[in-house]
């Protein structure tokens, strides 16, 4: 078996106690929408963003309805499509926007405590925000003196910053002649500069190349490993599949699924899972696994050199790959083929609105 | 899940009173503006007057120079040359608005920049209050603080018993600057925060003042009223100052006093509520 298949499958257990779930969004409305989380202690709502029954609505247009998350710290990801309430969920977080219904806390501190809250948290918005004839130092800089950092230590944070996104050499060049992937890293330097416990990053892959993008994923990874939330949006799904710890779905402004992405696939159970069986004799191996009446379909791959299998119990044929490997037949490698996010995305919030 | 062990420490040192933060805005306004040859060569001459002013005060003073003209002064210096300086000062502060005004917050507004200020401890109250210190320093170089040196200076001349018999004139230099600064800096800034061109809010600012002291005239022409008077902020401040310094022959009495007091503060409440609408982290468009 792969390696993948085998921590997924270490996985599954602990993906239930946390509480991995799928939402339908058609029957949350307010009579019946998800269940607000339990209750948590004290101390774990302080290392977790939490919402409780939030709803913000502009007016008349639903910003976002019900949503209830607990967020640990690591890499979430919120994925959806335009207008899903990625941005809204972003705002609320970060107190830009009040809540219509509801109550957020962000480590502990509820978002209408500026003085607290942004000393731990920090935001990055979507938008090429830029105070005009600054450089990249000043922008860094000038808004660390908001925090209320003296000077020697706002210089100090702000160069620091500035090396960690690979922009030292351009720190006292204008912004206005920075290129689209300088000012989303310039970006992220004021968002993290003051060292905060939580990072609130709106789209900040966008306009990146390949390789600065690499390099920023690894530093959101090392954020992350430092015991920090980051908290991201992205349409780029392959890329949120390779860096989330979790993710929150969302569309039409409803959570429509939220955890692990595999344990949020293993939820989907009107969508048979995929698994693909690199084997020796596929034809075999197809007609073995066929007298399970758990098991949908069975194709044999165009090349002859496996099987990808759609079977209502995972578990179960897990179980019964054990048996078929003893009965003779040399199963390479074993991996799942639609536990992705963009899977998940189209089995959730479907296909028309795919973005990528 | 992924376990992640904290071990990354945040910063525990000392962060400044969050009342004092306003100042980084106003910083940065200040350098923005100081960019600018008009607006410093139009500053420098905002000085000429009182200096002008100042020099004459000497001259009246000087008794070589009134005994060589056989007078014993060349001009009395009462609530009447406060009010003329108040009057031309004014004028030069309305024109120095009109310069600095419009770029304090239109360019945030244009740039997205807001939820940047907004995503810090720092409220609305402190980045208006920022912007609304930007002006208010500079408007006080070229009102109430050349206008108390002109008191002093005068007093020093004149002896403690003119200081003492016209101090209330030091209170109206004051209050009629506060005004003017005030009912300046929050047009000049709502005007900015809801036009998004540098250029087109500064317009706006002066079209304020002239239509709206045109439009108040023929509101009364038309309406044989004086309530059209209500919508001109030059006669207004005039009225209210009028009032201040005792000059009740200067203008004809258009409307009453008490009036113009309501007016200068229901438009000052009118510009805090534009303000209050704009300037926020994310503008909800409905519609």
């Amino acid at each position: 078996m792969s390696a993948h298949s085998m921590k997924m499958r270490r996985l599954i257990p602990i993906l239930l106690k946390e509480g991995t779930r799928v939402v339908d969004p058609q029957h949350n409305n307010h009579t019946d929408h998800p269940p607000a989380p339990p209750p948590l202690r004290r101390g774990v709502e302080d290392q977790r963003i939490v919402f409780e029954d939030v709803s913000k609505f502009y007016g008349e247009v639903l910003g976002v309805n019900r949503v209830n998350l607990s967020i640990p710290p690591g890499i979430t990801s919120l994925v959806g499509p335009n207008g899903s309430g990625k941005t809204t969920l972003m705002n609320l977080m970060t107190g830009l926007v009040r809540p219509t219904r509801g109550r957020i806390t962000m480590l502990g501190i509820p978002p209408d405590d500026p003085e607290r809250l942004f000393h731990k948290v920090g935001y990055c918005t979507q938008f090429d925000s830029f105070p005009k004839g600054l450089t990249g130092y000043q922008f860094v800089y000038s808004y660390l003196r908001l925090f209320g950092h003296p000077h020697l230590v706002a210089d100090r944070l702000a160069r620091q910053a500035i090396e960690r996104v690979n922009l030292a050499e351009a720190a006292h060049r204008q912004i206005a002649g920075y290129s689209k992937g300088m000012r989303q890293r310039i970006k992220l330097a004021q968002a993290m500069c003051h060292q905060p416990s939580a990072l609130v990053l709106d789209e900040p892959l966008n306009g990146l190349d390949p390789l600065i993008r690499a390099e920023t994923i690894a530093l959101f990874r090392s954020l992350a490993q430092e015991g920090r939330h980051v908290v991201i949006s992205s349409h780029v799904l392959h890329e949120v599949d390779a860096i989330s710890d979790q993710v929150v779905l969302l569309s039409n402004g409803y959570v429509v699924a939220e955890g692990q992405i595999h344990g949020v696939r293993e939820e989907i159970h009107e969508h048979p899972m995929q698994i693909l069986v690199r084997c020796n004799k596929p034809g075999d191996f197809a007609s073995r696994v066929f007298q399970e009446d758990y098991l949908v379909e069975a194709r044999i791959l165009p090349d002859g050199q496996g099987v990808l299998v759609k079977t209502r119990d995972a578990d179960r044929f897990y179980l019964l790959l054990n048996r078929i490997a003893q009965g003779g037949i040399n199963i390479e490698s074993v991996a799942p083929a639609d536990d992705d996010v963009l899977s998940v995305y189209e089995y959730l919030i479907g296909t028309e609105e795919s973005t990528k | 899940m992924a376990v992640h062990k904290r071990s990354y420490h945040r910063y525990a040192g000392e962060i400044t009173p969050p009342w004092s933060r306003f100042r980084i805005v106003s910083r940065y306004a200040f350098e923005n503006a100081l960019r600018s040859k008009t607006f410093i060569a139009f500053f420098v001459l905002c000085f000429f007057y009182p200096l002008g002013c100042a020099l004459a005060l000497y001259i009246n003073h000087n008794q070589r120079l009134l005994a060589m003209f056989g007078t014993s002064s060349f001009f009395a210096v009462d609530a009447k040359f406060f009010f003329h300086f108040q009057n031309v000062q004014g004028t030069l502060a309305f024109i120095l608005t009109a310069l600095v005004g419009p770029g304090l917050v239109s360019p945030d507004l244009a740039n997205h920049a807001l939820p940047l200020y907004f995503c810090r401890p720092f409220s609305r109250v402190e980045y208006v209050l920022g912007k609304l210190f930007v002006l208010a320093s500079l408007l006080s170089l070229v009102t109430w603080i050349p206008g108390e040196l002109l008191f002093l200076i005068q007093s020093t001349l004149a002896g403690a018993s003119w200081m003492r018999t016209n101090l209330w004139m030091a209170g109206s230099i004051l209050l009629g600057s506060a005004i003017e600064i005030l009912l300046f800096s929050l047009l000049a800034l709502a005007l900015s925060a809801w036009i998004k061109r540098k250029l087109a809010a500064g317009a706006a600012l002066l079209g304020v003042f002239f239509f709206g002291a045109g439009f108040g005239q023929a509101i009364n022409a038309v309406l044989r009223t004086n309530n059209g008077s209500l919508i001109d902020l030059a006669n207004l401040i005039a009225r209210v100052e009028s009032q201040l310094f005792r000059q009740y022959a200067v203008r004809p009495v258009s409307i009453p006093t008490d009036w113009a007091w309501l007016a200068l503060l229901a438009i000052s409440a009118f510009c805090l509520l534009l303000l209050e609408k704009k300037v926020k982290a994310y503008e909800v468009v409905r519609g």
